[in-house]
């Protein structure tokens, strides 16, 4: 048995038998021309040819996964309607080039267009236009790929990368997991992976030379493993994850969509946690009533420079966007401490934790700052926006954010640019100061948001990465209890609404205790989202 | 020959079905339409060439409309961009 991990994109448990897609290889250098009419009518059998296989495909996806994933294949077909991109392989054939070489020139002009510009829409539209190229060929040259929608029952398919035209090929009766070299959560092939809920793992590096036509292999698609001709002992491990996986699937099901109700009938809010835009569609796809915590340092970290206004800009409104009415509460940047952001410069410290990092940091840098909470406000026109307040342990530091705010609303005023006037500055509590002076941030915070990773190593003075005092590290300490009590009664006692953003607000021994002392809304990792919204229904 | 500068509304710039919307609506037209954009001159009837000049909301574009028609063909092209194509 050998065991490999790519990066799990669905979860689920299978076992199943390797069939690797072999994709068509066809030597383009190989075509011969006959005559320019005989070219240009196999372009356009093949044109129509694929029009109708197109159609027919979306009418299953619509079925099966919804119309969403339908419309990229939609896509394909308006691409290729353009009749222009048919002049021009027309031209070339006209030039003596064989139909398959007009395609695949004609492609790749616009594969090279469409992807040398740094924009999530032009990537997709990159990766369309392959796939359009990779059928015509396929068609006109009569070189088949492997048939895959013609696989046995128990296939788990194993692919350099799956297109669109190649997923919603794929039969769910027969096929229990896909495995691809590449991509990731966002890419195509995993979003229709967790629509229509077969394991996936992708980027498994040399998936179709590693693992042969005919292995049995598991599938672990919510860590990722992949496990080649495993022994009994894992299969049955497999199986009865499988099960419990299932099981707990069902059962979670029925609080998809509903409003999180306690048993007494107490409305209170399941939000998701994110850190990148494209993992809001984990959040609507939880159903979660919110998104409780946007971490912007994603948009700061692992690049040589700071992020333009019009990036952020853009981040944030497509978050707002997807949300609509609901909640989005943007955490202002949380650099510093262990988050290292070379191009910035901060000094190494002895004490990061203790030292220049979050808002402290922002307000000696209000250049920076600003650029953010001007890139906030403006998107905040496009949905439900609230800003949160990283490491506070001062009023004044609330004060001199607000002020702020004030005068970047003055400034977009003045350059006629439009954004939301007074959008609510929230509190992140995660200090043990904050809670002493949780009375006064009351007073000039919209909410309190309680983060209890780091509120638990600040009260207890342990750090958990630390083997030898983690065991104090626990959010379950009469300590850190003590302080998210007192937060939770001090925002009761101002009418301003708290909600929690630490791994603590999904912890099934720790809601029944919140629920009780008035937390009104729980921010969890999207895939916890059900689950926690079941223990708090579940709750007095 | 006439021509107009505007700016794109449309929260997804000229994309997909803006650019799809965009064309359809024009193509009836005889004249050629050019869009200026960032100083790149692209083929209004083109949907993949629009979509492949990623033109986003906000930015200014200038159309220029040449031939018989031109003058109803630029009108219906500016009222288009500026209506909104989603």
């Amino acid at each position: 048995m050998n065991k490999f991990k790519g990066i799990g994109v669905s979860a689920g448990y299978a076992v199943g038998t390797a069939v690797v897609v072999k994709e068509a290889s066809y030597d383009l250098a190989s075509a011969t021309f006959t005559t320019s009419e005989e070219e240009k009518a196999s372009l356009s059998r093949a044109v129509e040819i694929y029009t109708d296989d197109t159609n027919k495909l979306i009418e299953k996806m619509t079925k099966e996964a919804g119309k969403e994933n339908a419309d990229i294949l939609l896509g394909h077909l308006v691409m290729l309607s353009d009749p222009f991109m048919l002049q021009q392989m027309q031209d070339q054939i006209e030039g003596g080039k064989p139909a398959v070489q007009a395609v695949d020139s004609v492609c790749q002009t616009f594969y090279d267009m469409f992807s040398s510009v740094e924009d999530e829409m032009m990537k997709q539209r990159a990766s369309d236009i392959q796939d359009i190229r990779i059928s015509l060929i396929e068609i006109i040259s009569g070189v088949e790929s492997t048939k895959i929608e013609e696989v046995p029952k128990g296939t788990i398919l194993i692919a350099k990368d799956f297109t669109p035209s190649m997923t919603s090929r794929i039969n769910r009766d027969n096929v229990v997991g896909i495995i691809a070299e590449v991509g990731s959560v966002t890419s195509h092939s995993a979003i229709l992976a967790r629509a229509i809920d077969m394991p996936a793992v992708l980027s498994l590096a040399d998936a179709t030379e590693i693992l042969k036509d005919g292995d049995t292999l598991g599938i672990d698609g919510g860590k990722g493993y992949i496990y080649q001709n495993p022994d009994n002992d894992t299969v049955s491990e497999l199986e009865k994850n499988r099960q419990a996986y299932l099981d707990e699937k069902s059962s979670l099901l029925e609080f998809f969509g509903k409003e999180t109700v306690t048993k007494s009938g107490d409305k209170r809010l399941v939000y998701g946690n994110i850190g990148k835009p494209e993992d809001v569609q984990n959040v609507i796809q939880n159903s979660g009533e919110g998104v409780g915590l946007f971490r912007t340092e994603f948009l700061f970290m692992d690049r040589p420079a700071l992020p333009s206004e019009e990036e952020q800009f853009e981040a944030y409104s497509t978050v707002a966007k997807a949300m609509g009415e609901k909640e989005v509460i943007i955490r202002t940047l949380d650099i510093g401490g262990d988050k290292d952001v070379p191009y910035l410069g901060i000094p190494k410290e002895d004490n990061p934790f203790l030292g220049f990092r979050a808002i402290r940091y922002c307000l000696s840098n209000t250049d920076l700052y600003k650029t953010q909470l001007r890139a906030i406000i403006r998107a905040a026109n496009f949905g439900n926006i609230k800003i949160m307040i990283p490491m506070v342990t001062c009023v004044d530091e609330v004060e001199a954010v607000k002020k702020l705010i004030s005068e970047c609303e003055l400034e977009l005023a003045k350059e006629g640019v439009p954004f939301k006037e007074n959008v609510e500055v929230g509190v992140m509590i995660e200090t043990p100061a904050a809670v002493f002076i949780a009375d006064d941030l009351a007073e000039c915070a919209a909410f309190f948001s309680i983060g209890t990773n780091d509120l638990t190593g600040y009260v207890m003075a342990a750090d958990r990465g630390n083997a030898n005092v983690s065991n104090l590290y626990s959010v379950h300490k009469p300590a850190v209890l003590k302080a998210i009590k007192t937060t939770i009664e001090t925002a009761r006692r101002h009418g301003i609404p708290v909600g929690m953003c630490g791994e603590a607000a999904a912890d099934r021994d720790l809601i029944p205790t919140l629920v009780e002392w008035g937390l009104d809304e729980f921010s969890v990792t999207p895939n916890s989202i059900l689950a926690t919204r079941k223990t708090i229904s579940e709750c007095e | 020959m006439v021509e107009k500068s505007t700016k794109v509304v449309d929260e997804q710039g000229l994309h997909m079905r803006p650019a799809n919307n965009f064309v359809s609506a024009i193509v009836k037209y005889k004249s050629d339409i050019t869009i200026i954009h960032n100083g790149n001159e692209i083929n209004g009837k083109s949907i993949m060439n629009i979509m492949a000049a990623c033109i986003k909301c906000g930015n200014e574009i200038t159309i220029r409309c040449e031939g018989e028609d031109e003058e109803a063909m630029l009108n219906e092209a500016i009222a288009l961009i500026e209506g909104g194509l989603e």
